[in-house]
């Protein structure tokens, strides 16, 4: 048997890997302690010190004394900060002050909120006096919710349900919100895009609520690294914020390693597959009884890497265990782990990016992303999983074939100045407003001239009067209808009228797989579609457009499906307009349109050849959707000085990569944005590409873009300029037909740009 | 883009998404908004045809409808004065009963029935028309609010609260679930300027009815108890869903024909209220005679509240007849007879039912337990505890009387009685 190895033994022998792409070392940094604030209650005070925390981190202070003096805050703090504390202190000082007092937290998961409430209830344990808190949500016993509602002091709740049952029964929760003194949200860049303008409607709704029954709460909120928490915060909660971002919490020295997988197929520029590369390195580590994290970007990948890991573990070591950790367990399942990593008993740890949300698994010494996860707020959430106590914490970010994670491992400098990504949301998306006007008007009646957030009320409950939802008397609006609206809008589905996927390999065990927007659902699951479902093929046998379902079967085949979807894209309004700056070639806008897609026909393609095997027709009505879109239009003569083949195909490898760098500028789903390229715009007759918001009335994503337009176009070159391929690749402009001289077209129009 | 041509831009889009979301497409065509003066007049003329009276509060107002029927009047089985009847039987009957009237004087009786603009419970449904009714010695006082439009609830809960200072002794149909936190939610909105909510206690004929007949109905609502129990017959009714759909239309067009049929809905809502209090308590009482599955309900409820001497003739009743009820009514008997130390009476009584084929689990138990611990006989008593393991083994997966805790239980007596047997021997 090899003797073990140390963490420096093995962090020398990583460093001369040939495929290490990239090193470099964050030093540490000591904490910034001070003493409790004078203010604070005296048994608050003894409570912390029998928790043995006897002075408080800086921004913890800070936080206390802003939030003590009336103002509304947003924290920024990286993982295992004491974050907690920084809003807990307040409520339970101002609860200690004056017992009819309460606060309203709300989190992006249940989970989160159980996480929360055993804290709470041991510092209200310590502190010896009985203030009531409590989880209120689905799985909330029947018997105590009354008594949570009368009684409770501190509520700890997500906005699904502050959505659909406790604003539209405030009258039960009278004491609630007359007395309401804080709202807490947490986790704050996860209220992006389409959810997180609805939640901003929801606070409108509350605070609405707030007004009437005479209260006028304060919120705290907190945010992992982000470019905007300040205005973001301020869209989301509609106040004035005071931004913390000095962190006072200590740092251990951060060694982060990137590491590129070797190019296996030189023709192609495909690279090994990331997932043997993530089981040795974490290997390493594991067997050398080193803790571990990894991080995979969806449920089947920690599947997977679960048992490998558990393969090489057997035998070495059995009382240590590798375990998979992901949304969806329970949170005594979650405990077990927990106490697991504590003791040592559990070495390693897989996970999902779900959980890089602020639930406390401690910190072990080695963290692995499979794949950069998308955005850098999760890299950093990720990362400081990483470092425990004086040890030295080693980060590796394993890079995929994605274009964003080899621009990443060809640009570190990029990656380490720390460009964190704008969070967008549009509470005034039309579509979104109009639902929770209707449900803030079922909530309480709207007078003439009333205000939801900014806007004024009056032409949207005159349109809800037009429908019959509202009858308008004496100047007031009242809900006359007999439908409860809260239940048929939902905060999290991108689209109201969603799909869902039905498997029915299985006869008699047909279930639910997932669900997906009709815009979707009419490209990626047309019937006799192949659809790729966490990794596994499926062939689509049916698609009901009435019912929403789509019927699919597990298959085994080699090829996949692609469908021509002909987009037709009018521009209905340009908002802006400018030319692209410094080019006299360019031109940059940004506007409402209106996307038409009619899928045609679907191509079978080989996978490791991509020849076309075949072809089939798709029988499908036309789609629509009002949206927002930003573009760029190049001048008619590229057309000919290309050849039209050749430059149409440069505007569709374009396409490709200006999809993928995008999520540099907004933090975004995959399934938010599209983009298209017209050889000849129907506006301006134009060679144009579009971005659009995939959300009928936009959540203003593409309004950013065409914000950021120059520097978008600058790393759209970088990507293509750093990738090695000579004809286009996954990684760079993916494949398109004559890929090479596609990508010498486009090199050429970036000179010129 | 302005908001107007946004709105207008999104027109279909919206439209869609408000038609994916209602209910019902009700629409009406003589949507025009009413200035007060003119709505005030045409309200005025509304409450004319409903032979109403305005009560105002400030600039609102309510309408009322009061009405005297004569006691001797009979749409069903009873004339309202059966009322006196009912409540004076109370007095000796067991005070215990959810329905117990004991200490009550048929006036303290208050029936009480809503019409609401949707059946869900938040805070966006109202409550526009009230019934209430009382029998007194010179009539049945009927009296109805109405609420002429969204703005008036301020009115309507004054008048209503005003003029009812008890709400102690209300008689509903499922009142407790849905007309009182209606209530309730509604109140709060108003709180400020009406009385108090009162304390509310309750008489929930829905649950009276449920034991009762819900083997016999297919589902048990006021109508369907009107038709098959209580013999009456409405001519003409608006069913009770459509009550929201008409009501909107009224607030757009107040035309009392509107709105005529929900008022005439409710209160005869409200009066079957007093028959069916009636019909009840006499067959608790006895004093009309309940068939045997009424019977059988009937004792069951005394036997729930703890009224062993009420249920007991009961159930000997019903275990004499040999009807269908018998054999679970000697399981009864058979407990009782136990809990007074009656020994062989009750094993006796097991041991009939166990004989008529359709004993269950329990009753091989009860009997196992009494042979075990009574009669020392605990070759008997295996053998009924096997029995009632083999009813179990035989439910598994089959039935919902299937329990692992239960057939453990069994296993665990079995095994102890196995014992015991063993060490006789020795």
């Amino acid at each position: 048997m090899e003797a073990r190895q140390s963490m420096d033994d093995l962090i020398n022998k990583l460093k001369q890997d040939p495929n290490l792409a990239n090193w470099q070392t964050l030093p540490g940094k000591e904490a910034q302690l001070v003493p409790y604030p004078e203010q604070m209650d005296q048994r608050l005070q003894a409570a912390l010190r029998k928790r043995g925390i006897t002075s408080l981190y800086s921004h913890q202070a800070k936080a206390f004394q802003t939030a003590m003096s009336g103002n509304d805050l947003v924290l920024v703090t990286p993982t295992a900060s004491g974050k907690t504390l920084c809003y807990n202190l307040p409520v339970l000082q101002s609860i200690l002050d004056d017992p009819s007092s309460r606060a309203l937290y709300f989190f992006p998961t249940k989970a989160l909120a159980q996480d929360q409430k055993s804290e709470m209830t041991e510092l209200i344990g310590d502190i010896g006096v009985a203030i009531k808190s409590d989880t209120y949500d689905g799985d909330t016993a029947g018997n105590i919710r009354q008594k949570i509602r009368a009684a409770g002091q501190i509520i700890m709740t997500n906005p699904d349900m502050l959505h659909s049952s406790i604003l539209p029964h405030h009258t039960k929760w009278v004491s609630l919100f007359e007395n309401l003194k804080f709202v807490v949200i947490d986790e704050l860049h996860v209220y992006k895009g389409v959810f997180g303008s609805h939640v901003a409607n929801v606070i409108r709704r509350l605070k609405r609520i707030c007004a009437y029954y005479g209260s006028s709460p304060q919120f705290i909120c907190t945010s992992a690294t982000i470019a905007n928490p300040q205005s973001h915060a301020e869209q989301l909660t509609g106040r004035k914020m005071i931004l913390l971002d000095q962190n006072g919490a200590p740092a251990v020295c951060k060694h982060f390693a990137f590491y590129n997988p070797p190019v296996v197929n030189k023709q192609l520029n495909l690279r090994a597959d990331e997932l043997p590369v993530v089981t040795d390195l974490a290997g390493r580590f594991i067997r050398n009884g080193i803790q571990t994290i990894v991080f995979a970007r969806s449920r089947l990948k920690v599947e997977l890497l679960v048992s490998h890991l558990q393969k090489i573990n057997s035998g070495l070591n059995e009382r240590a265990k590798i375990c998979a950790y992901r949304g969806g367990y329970l949170p005594t399942e979650r405990r077990r782990i927990e106490k697991g990593l504590r003791s040592g008993e559990v070495i390693g740890v897989v996970s999902t990016n779900a959980l890089e949300l602020g639930v406390d698994i401690g910190q072990l010494q080695v963290c692995i992303m499979a794949g950069y996860p998308g955005n850098m707020a999760s890299v950093w959430q990720q990362a400081g999983r990483a470092g425990r106590r004086a040890q030295d914490a080693l980060i590796i970010l394993v890079a995929s074939a994605n274009p964003l994670d080899q621009y990443m491992a060809a640009h570190p400098d990029y990656f380490f100045s720390g460009n964190p990504e704008d969070i967008r949301i549009n509470p005034n998306n039309l579509m979104i407003m109009m639902d929770h006007i209707k449900c803030s008007a079922y909530e309480l009646p709207f007078k003439k001239g009333d205000l939801f957030g900014q806007e004024p009320v009056d032409d949207f409950c005159t349109f809800l009067q037009d429908e019959d939802v509202l009858h308008e008397q004496r100047g007031q609006w009242y809900w006359m209808n007999d439908a409860f609206p809260a239940n048929e809008i939902s905060l999290r589905s991108a689209v109201q009228d969603s799909f869902a996927i039905i498997d029915i390999t299985d006869r008699g065990h047909a279930r639910v797989i997932g669900e997906m927007d009709r815009f979707g659902a009419m490209t990626m699951l047309y019937e006799d579609a192949i659809y790729i479902h966490q990794g596994l093929q499926f062939h689509v046998d049916e698609l009901d457009l009435k019912e929403r379902k789509a019927y699919i079967r597990k298959v085994n085949v080699n090829y996949y499906t692609d469908s021509d979807l002909a987009v037709q894209l009018d521009v209905l309004e340009e908002d802006q307009t400018k030319p692209l700056p410094g080019s006299a070639q360019a031109d940059t806008g940004y506007g409402d349109v209106m996307v038409r897609a009619l899928p045609t026909v679907f191509k079978k393609i080989r996978f490791e050849t991509y020849e076309n095997i075949g072809w089939g027709r798709i029988h499908l009505p036309e789609i629509e959707m009002h949206t927002n879109a930003a573009w760029i239009s190049f001048p008619k003569t590229l057309i000919d000085h290309f050849g039209k083949d050749v430059f149409q195909n440069a505007l569709i490898g374009f396409s490709h990569v200006l999809r993928h760098a995008a999520p540099l500028f907004v933090l975004t789903d995959p399934a938010d944005l599209s983009v298209v390229a017209k050889i000849k715009a129907p506006h301006n007759q134009l060679p144009t590409i579009f971005i659009y918001d995939k959300y009928p009335g936009g959540i203003g994503l593409s309004q950013k873009l065409f914000e950021t337009m120059p520097e978008l176009l600058r790393r759209a070159e970088d990507i293509i300029a750093s990738c090695s391929c000579d004809a286009g690749c996954p990684s760079c402009i993916g494949f398109v037909q004559e890929g090479r001289k596609a990508k010498k077209a486009l090199t050429e129009m970036f000179l010129q740009l | 883009m302005s908001l107007k041509q946004k709105l207008q831009l999104y027109k279909k889009q919206l439209h869609e998404a408000q038609q994916a979301e209602r209910s019902t497409p009700e629409k009406n065509d003589g949507s025009e908004s009413v200035v007060a003066a003119e709505e005030r007049l045409a309200v005025c003329h509304a409450a004319r045809e409903l032979d109403a009276t305005l009560r105002q509060w400030k600039d609102q107002y309510v309408l009322v409808h009061s009405e005297t029927l004569p006691l001797t009047s009979q749409t069903g089985l009873y004339p309202f004065s059966e009322l006196f009847e009912a409540v004076a039987a109370w007095q000796q009957g067991p005070d215990a009963h959810p329905l117990s009237a004991h200490g009550l004087k048929a006036t303290d009786l208050l029936f009480f029935d809503t019409e609401t603009t949707g059946l869900s419970s938040g805070a966006g449904q109202m409550i526009f028309l009230i019934g209430l009714a009382r029998v007194t010695s010179g009539g049945v006082e009927l009296r109805q609010y109405f609420l002429p439009g969204p703005g008036h609830e301020t009115a309507f809960y004054d008048a209503f609260l005003r003029d009812t200072q008890s709400l102690k002794n209300l008689v509903t149909f499922n009142g407790k679930a849905y007309d009182w936190p209606r209530v309730k939610t509604r109140h709060q909105f108003v709180r400020e300027h009406v009385p108090r909510l009162p304390q509310f206690g309750h008489f929930d004929l829905l649950h009276a009815a449920r034991r009762l007949w819900k083997r016999r109905l297919d589902s048990v609502g006021l109508q369907k108890i009107e038709q098959t129990i209580l013999k009456m017959g409405r001519s003409e009714d608006v069913p009770g869903k459509m009550a929201p759909f008409l009501y909107f239309q009224f607030l757009k067009n107040p035309q009392a024909s509107l709105v005529k049929g929900i008022l005439e809905h409710n209160r005869e809502d409200v009066l079957t209220l007093i028959i069916l209090y009636c019909h009840l308590s006499f067959k608790i009482l006895g004093l009309a005679t309940p068939d045997t599955e009424e019977s059988f309900e009937i004792a069951r409820w005394f036997d729930q509240i703890k009224a062993k001497n009420y249920a007991q003739p009961l159930f000997e009743r019903l275990a004499a007849a040999g009807s269908d009820y018998s054999v679970e009514a000697k399981a009864y008997l058979a407990r009782y007879a136990k809990q007074k130390g009656n020994f062989d009476q009750a094993l006796s009584l097991l041991r009939e039912v166990i004989r008529s084929g359709s004993a269950n689990d329990s009753h091989y138990i009860q009997a196992a337990k009494l042979l075990e611990h009574q009669f020392k006989n605990n070759r008997q008593a295996l053998l009924y505890t096997q029995q009632a393991i083999a009813l179990m083994n035989h439910w598994q997966g089959k039935s919902e009387r299937f329990s692992t805790a239960k057939l453990n239980a069994y296993r665990e007596r079995l095994n102890r009685l196995d014992t015991k047997l063993l060490n006789n021997r020795n």
